[in-house]
């Protein structure tokens, strides 16, 4: 009798499909595709590593050497000029010193500055440099510090070190990082099926199957407690949703307003376009008000951090939650509750519905009556009990059972807000509901 | 596909109300055989024009299966939410037999090349093309599917044949009413109403 | 053939048929589900029984898309060289997951079963046994 482990998620279907409904997809790259990706790693690689051999052979090591290396001696300066050579954008300048200094007995005169040798744009403040040397004559016996090379005396510089010129070395560390990712991740997945590919590395589906990912609340360390729950979405991004929409509604709309004022204000009234603009006009003024209600609350209540001191959650877990809502609030109540939703999706035809409702909330903390000041936010600790007979957190194609820390404000003059902060509960660890 | 055999504890589910877990509802004197002779007639050409949750998909669930009988092959596309593209290449079908028919849920999705390559496709090769649609297009018609109060209460009554009768025909008319005449609508909508008194039903007084 | 003449038995669970009421046919995570089935013999009318295939899986019920897991499967198959003998009990055994648990929620609802799959000629024949998997009680609506 032959025995299959199971892990394949099926979808029951009551009829027979043609097996791709949502476009040509692939689900696994032929052969040559591996190719050419592994060829374009490898040729990011190789720049890569190249550019980073140059810049470490014409930049770091010298520098080094010049900082570590050179011995100190005393010059005179002979001479100055302003070496010129062209660049993409215009000339470029360094001002280089005719020194003479004595190495072991023996006199050198040589043209230096700078080790290596680097032109740059700005002739002015080149020339400031030279002009901070003085050329030696009877009258003027300044001596001025160098740094030779005891290998090659007449390799020398004026100044020494190391400036932003390491910096280079990070350009081809990118391409080093990229190419040499991308050809370990197509090396590791060369012949796996999509599938294998989507089982590689999730340990936690097998010993907890269908439950969520929660990697996303334990990559956060708190400053209070140890997990910093991130918000569900972000108000910044609610309130940019709801700008687009306004203005790209208004933006159409008002095409056909100008049209139908336009045409009032010439004495020949467009009446069919006016009564029939009318409806999305009144829509308009309504996504303006709720892109003023949305920018009131992204404004004017400040970040809502959330923090939990145990993850991941089960059933009958005691932990501390700390709350903090910044802003300059007048608050009539702050609420927060542990909350649970289904989800479920469903796709006919057409149309594609998703239904989620709330089927327990907890109030694990309230507040009322009290002020918040600017600079100075609201602080709470309460207890987080995870109901002994909670549902886990459930994650499969259609149907979800989340779990959130929901925050809410009821604050004087201003809308309510409500923050939602998911959360993931597992199983009890012992295998068995408390 | 979970077998009929497994009980639902809410007759209103998805898996007992998507199409072909309930057999589509004719008016009195027709049926999916008088169907198929039409599209016969039509020259196998024809569209199921109706609103939404009016019952064309749970149509072609107890149609194609007819053609099946009828001794034709079928292909069938489903298209969703604002798809403009056929999901498969034409060219890649391979070898169909003159009998077979295109069944297409959803044509109005497809862009106006994608519907020219399809009937182009069809006509080239003589196969035969059904059509689902919210609003008649250029095919025959083969059949009108409209909603009514009556047909959603057969269909209720269907839906509840051995289950404990916790919905009434004043649930059924409301329901129907809220939902303006979706029946896919009305049956979500009587799902909430079911599953609530079976459980203010089992739980303890 | 229907789907009657498939008996699933499991071990030390009752009642065995019908649906699960309070902790009847009940396990915990991590607990060793075993059982047995058998086909009536006299019920296949002399066509070969070809196959049979037993899964142990869950399915999601309610207002979405069904969702389908399969946590173990055995497939016997006279074409692969199995003998099938439906007048013997055919017997299975598996180690439950942690996860999903049983759940009776309001939109959402998954449910476990042992499946039977006799494969008769043409036809394929059906039969599950339904179990409940932990011990999560069914929410109350809360007012919206």
């Amino acid at each position: 009798m032959r025995r299959y482990r199971g892990g394949e998620t099926v979808l029951p279907r009551g009829l027979r499909f043609y097996p791709k409904k949502r476009g040509d997809r692939r689900t696994g790259s032929g052969r040559w595709g591996r190719l050419g990706e592994a060829l374009f790693f490898t040729v990011f690689l190789a720049a890569g590593i190249g550019f980073l051999a140059l810049v470490v052979i014409t930049l770091l090591v010298p520098l080094w050497r010049l900082n570590n290396d050179f011995a100190e001696t005393s010059c005179r300066v002979l001479d100055k000029r302003i070496s010129e050579e062209p660049g993409e954008d215009g000339t470029l300048y360094r001002p280089e010193l005719e020194i003479e200094y004595q190495v072991k007995g023996r006199t050198y005169r040589v043209w230096a500055y700078d080790i290596p040798p680097t032109h740059s744009s700005g002739r002015d403040d080149k020339q400031a440099t030279l002009d901070s040397f003085i050329i030696h004559n009877d009258q003027n016996n300044q001596l001025y510090p160098c740094w030779y090379d005891p290998l090659e005396p007449k390799t020398v510089a004026l100044v020494r070190g190391y400036g932003w010129m390491p910096l280079m070395a990070l350009i081809p560390l990118v391409f080093i990082i990229v190419g040499g990712g991308g050809l370990i991740y197509t090396v590791l997945h060369w012949g796996k099926s999509a599938e294998h590919k989507a089982a590689a590395g999730l340990s936690s589906r097998e010993t907890f199957p269908n439950i969520p990912d929660d990697s996303n609340i334990t990559n956060s360390p708190g400053t209070t407690l140890d997990f910093r729950l991130p918000m569900a979405t972000s108000p910044g991004w609610a309130l940019f949703g709801v700008l687009m929409a306004c203005l790209f509604w208004n933006g159409i709309v008002s095409v056909f307003v100008a049209i139908a004022v336009n045409s009032h204000l010439e004495g020949n009234p467009e009446w069919f376009l006016t009564i029939f603009i009318t409806p999305f006009v009144l829509v308009g003024i309504g996504l303006v008000f709720l892109f003023i209600r949305q920018l009131l609350i992204t404004t004017g209540v400040g970040p809502t951090l959330v923090e939990i001191s145990g993850h991941p959650l089960h059933p009958g877990d005691h932990c501390d939650l700390f709350l903090s809502q910044s802003g300059r609030l007048s608050v009539n109540s702050i609420a927060v509750s542990l909350v649970c939703e289904e989800e479920a999706t469903y796709r006919q035809g057409t149309d594609t519905r998703t239904e989620s409702r709330e089927v327990r909330r907890v109030e694990l903390y309230r507040r009322e009556g009290f002020e918040i000041h600017r600079g100075l936010p609201f602080e709470a600790e309460c207890e987080l009990d995870i109901p002994a007979d909670a549902m886990h957190s459930l994650k499969a194609d259609h149907n979800e059972i989340n779990w959130q820390i929901v925050v809410d404000g009821d604050i004087a003059g201003w809308p309510d807000y409500s923050r939602s902060f998911p959360v993931v509960i597992r199983p009890a660890s012992d295998g068995g509901q408390a | 596909m979970t077998p009929d055999t497994a009980p639902s504890e809410n007759p209103f589910s998805t898996r007992r109300i998507r199409p072909g877990a309930v057999t589509f509802l004719f008016p009195e004197g027709q049926s999916c055989r008088g169907l198929i002779e039409r599209l016969r007639r039509n020259g196998w050409q024809g569209e199921i024009v109706g609103p939404h949750g009016s019952g064309k998909s749970s149509l072609l669930a107890c149609f194609v299966p007819e053609l099946h009988r009828a001794g034709h092959e079928t292909v069938r596309v489903e298209l969703h939410d604002g798809q403009r593209r056929l999901p498969l290449k034409l060219r890649k079908l391979g070898r169909l037999s003159p009998s077979t028919v295109m069944v297409v849920d959803g044509y109005e999705q497809l862009g106006p090349w994608g519907r020219f390559r399809l009937k182009f496709f069809c006509r080239r090769r003589r196969l035969g093309l059904v059509i689902t649609s919210h609003v008649p297009i250029d095919f025959p018609k083969l059949f009108d599917t409209v909603s009514n109060a009556e047909t959603a209460q057969l269909l209720v009554d269907r839906l509840l044949e051995g289950y404990e009768r916790l919905i009434d025909e004043r649930d059924v008319l409301q329901a129907y009413a809220r939902q303006e005449g979706n029946l896919r609508e009305m049956l979500f909508d009587l799902y909430d109403v079911y599953e609530s008194r079976r459980r203010r039903q089992s739980s303890p007084a | 053939m229907n789907a009657s003449d498939i008996v699933i038995q499991l071990d030390g669970k009752e009642p065995a048929e019908g649906p699960i009421v309070g902790r009847s046919r009940s396990y915990e995570p991590g607990e060793i589900l075993s059982g047995q089935y058998t086909i009536d013999a006299t019920s296949l009318g002399g066509k070969e029984l070809s196959a049979v295939e037993v899964s142990v899986l869950w399915y999601s019920e309610g207002k979405g898309d069904e969702d389908l897991d399969v946590h173990e499967f055995w497939r016997k198959s006279t074409d692969d060289g199995d003998f099938i003998d439906p007048m013997r009990p055919e017997r299975f055994s598996t180690t439950l997951p942690r996860s999903p648990l049983s759940y009776d929620g309001l939109i959402v609802k998954i449910r476990w079963c042992v499946r039977v799959r006799a494969f008769v000629g043409r036809r394929e024949i059906v039969a599950e046994l339904g179990f409940q998997l932990g011990n999560v009680p069914p929410p109350e609506e809360v007012e919206q």
